[in-house]
């Protein structure tokens, strides 16, 4: 098995990393000496650690991060804080914007006053779930996919081309995944709207819906080596040979195999989801300002977008970042066409009715 | 000695003590001080009332305060509440415990592992701190018990990473294993209620050890010698004297390790694997929720709390009986 060299990658990165940024052209030149802060809760690596130290040192403004792990957790801890919120940015997937603005937790975006949005790839800033009631809710930074992640020493790319092989005898005990995640793509392994969009006018046949998906991986349940919930985890699960495969994000996978892990990725002939992580400005929030200052600067450079992908895995929404990774960070975040049109995004619109009868399935499934 | 000499006495000694202490010297002679030190010394009553002032506060704000509004979240309908929205109060959040039957699985498997792990932390850390108590010399008990503390100057998190380390498939019991030559694949012993019972009973062993030290320490040496001169075996001298006098130490490690064994949480889902999942895990999972789902995971967080105290109180109740049942 190839060494898994964590320091040497992790350390040749940062010097990347920092190399990149000092050489970039003084982006933040327009922001003034502002001072005060801004508080930002978003996912680990989604704040590039050089660009941090050099948007504090020019701008004067102390960004505090607060690590989130769930979308879930992060609307609880926001409507908890409403209208009052202690945050200025979080981090909000696309398909969960509708959530957070029918609760009146999100400011629209005010693009005029982000003279780098033009930097995003207009795939992501001009999509149709970017804008909602005549508003742009978010600024798209990664991009990020349900995939099926195999260990190559163990598993062919042939095997791996079918969401089934997580479920085979053959690899029984070895295969670990998102039950929540893996709901909606049972739904599509099955033949079914995993967006539950199609069932919007018939409830009943959307709980049927679940209600197989739910007894398939309760069926499947003795197969399973760990239902986990973070990317943290199945990255050492595959680390520590705990299991062969198992469904992922893009990014984690992508982070391990960048790190030298004979890991491949691949989006199944059945189908899978893509998410858009973005970044949004909190209703009320307390530097509004700052909150601007700081998107503006994020967005300034392909390289900031480039150092996203390369410490967090997942895939850069900005114009011409690729052209900053190694061949081999190129190859772990893309996907060859075919596959790429087995690929539909996560849509919002039955999000309702849809977690309604999916989170209970998910306790069920737990529980069984 | 007259009054007068006596006050001057004083006088000298305070002159004295505020030469060698100056600050608190002159603390003690400040007008303001002496004036709050009279009232509050004035009687009996207020001294009480003043002394335990901060005890009740801390336990009103920081203990139960916590837990009354856990209770209240658990009454309400939605929650967070939305601005200008009024709070409806409804038992459907505990009544969806008991209409559905998911929920009864973690629950009763959480209860059923709290107990197997309490019994499995008493019968491996008895002969421990039976050992410590007995053979080991005064001077060195107290170092013996810094070493045992060691691992618990870290945090859980940690000692679960280390259990993980220890027992994943390239970890160092499976690298033993097949280095002696035992195994020639590595044995799963992660993400099962072995690795995660393992991880119960090693974090909460010290609350199992200190107790059952305490009470062994104090058990006097002459009680076992006595019945042994009058010819009880081993065994018969650890049923009859050793065990029945150290019941409040197995009670009370027994109660601390079930009830800390019922709320765990990081450990499980560190540990666990699918056939596992607590009822914490279950709760948390309320929490998660984009929606309104908070007050059915305090509903569900009070009837885990409510059980887990009937349970220690029959546990309790037991352990009465059994002492008073040997002192008759």
């Amino acid at each position: 098995m190839t060494k898994f060299t964590f320091n040497r990658r992790r350390f040749m990165s940062t010097a990347a990393m920092t190399g990149a940024a000092l050489a970039s052209p003084v982006y933040l030149r327009s922001a003034s000496a502002a001072g005060g802060e801004v508080n930002i809760w978003t996912y680990n690596d989604f704040v590039p650690k050089s660009f941090k130290k050099q948007f504090e040192a020019e701008t004067g403004i102390k960004v505090n991060i607060r690590l989130v792990d769930d979308q879930g957790k992060q609307f609880n801890l926001l409507a908890a804080e409403a209208p009052n919120p202690t945050v200025d940015i979080m981090t909000v997937a696309g398909h969960r914007f509708l959530q957070f603005i029918d609760n009146e937790l999100l400011a629209p975006l005010d693009t005029d006053r982000l003279s780098n949005w033009g930097n995003i790839n207009p795939t992501f800033s001009e999509s149709d779930w970017a804008t909602i009631n005549g508003h742009k809710w978010g600024a798209p930074i990664l991009s990020g996919m349900e995939i099926l992640a195999y260990n190559t020493e163990l598993v062919s790319q042939e095997e791996a081309m079918t969401w089934n092989t997580l479920f085979s005898e053959k690899y029984s005990g070895q295969t670990a995944y998102i039950i929540q995640d893996m709901m909606s793509i049972v739904m599509l392994m099955l033949g079914y709207d995993g967006n539950m969009v199609a069932y919007m006018d018939n409830p009943d046949k959307a709980a049927a819906i679940v209600e197989e998906a739910k007894q398939f991986l309760i069926s499947k349940k003795s197969l399973v080596r760990k239902y986990y919930d973070s990317g943290a985890e199945v990255q050492q699960m595959f680390v520590n040979q705990d299991i062969a495969l198992g469904h992922s994000w893009n990014g984690p996978a992508a982070a391990l195999i960048n790190d030298g892990f004979p890991l491949g990725m691949t989006i199944p002939n059945e189908g899978s989801y893509g998410f858009v992580y973005t970044y949004n400005v909190a209703n009320n929030a307390p530097n509004a300002d700052n909150a601007y200052t700081f998107l503006n600067a994020i967005l300034a450079s392909p390289e900031i977008g480039a150092s996203m992908t390369k410490a967090s895995g997942f895939i850069s929404t900005y114009k011409d970042a690729s052209n900053y990774l190694t061949d081999l960070e190129k190859q772990s975040t893309s996907f060859p066409e075919e596959q790429i049109a087995n690929l539909q995004f996560f849509r919002a619109e039955a999000n309702k009715m849809k977690y309604g009868l999916v989170d209970p399935a998910v306790e069920a499934v737990k529980a069984a | 000695m007259s009054h007068e000499d006596s006050a001057r006495k004083n006088h000298d000694d305070i002159v004295q003590y505020s030469a060698t202490r100056p600050f608190w010297g002159r603390l003690t002679n400040w007008q303001p001080y002496r004036l709050l030190l009279t009232f509050a010394t004035a009687s009996p009553r207020r001294q009480f009332i003043i002394l335990a002032a901060f005890p009740l506060l801390w336990l009103l704000t920081q203990h139960l305060g916590p837990m009354i509004q856990m209770a209240r979240v658990s009454l309400l309908e939605s929650y967070p509440v939305a601005q200008g929205a009024p709070q409806n109060f409804t038992l459907d959040n505990y009544i969806r415990f008991f209409g559905d039957h998911i929920f009864w699985m973690p629950f009763f498997r959480t209860l059923t592992f709290a107990a197997v792990f309490t019994f499995c932390t008493l019968i491996l850390t008895y002969p421990v701190a039976y050992f410590l108590a007995r053979h080991v010399s005064r001077h060195n008990q107290m170092l013996m018990l810094l070493i045992l503390l060691i691992p618990f100057w870290v945090g859980e998190i940690v000692r679960t990473y280390a259990i993980m380390i220890l027992l994943g498939n390239t970890g160092a019991v499976n690298l033993a294993l097949k280095w002696l030559g035992l195994i020639e694949r590595p044995i799963p012993f992660m993400y099962t209620s072995f690795s995660m019972g393992l991880g119960i009973v090693y974090l909460t062993a010290l609350y199992m050890l200190l107790p059952l030290y305490s009470a062994l320490e104090k058990l006097p040496k002459s009680y076992t010698e006595v019945a042994a001169d009058l010819g009880a075996g081993a065994w018969t001298r650890f049923r009859r004297i050793t065990l029945p006098l150290t019941i409040e130490g197995i009670s009370s490690g027994c109660t601390l390790v079930f009830l800390i064994s019922t709320g765990f949480y990081a450990t499980p889902v560190l540990l666990g694997g699918p056939s596992t999942t607590v009822f914490a895990e279950t709760i948390a999972g309320f929490f998660h929720y984009a929606g309104d789902e908070w007050p059915t995971g305090a509903a569900f967080a009070v009837i885990m709390f409510a059980a887990a105290l009937f349970i220690t109180g029959l546990f309790q109740k037991l352990m009465k009986a059994l002492r008073r049942g040997d002192t008759k």
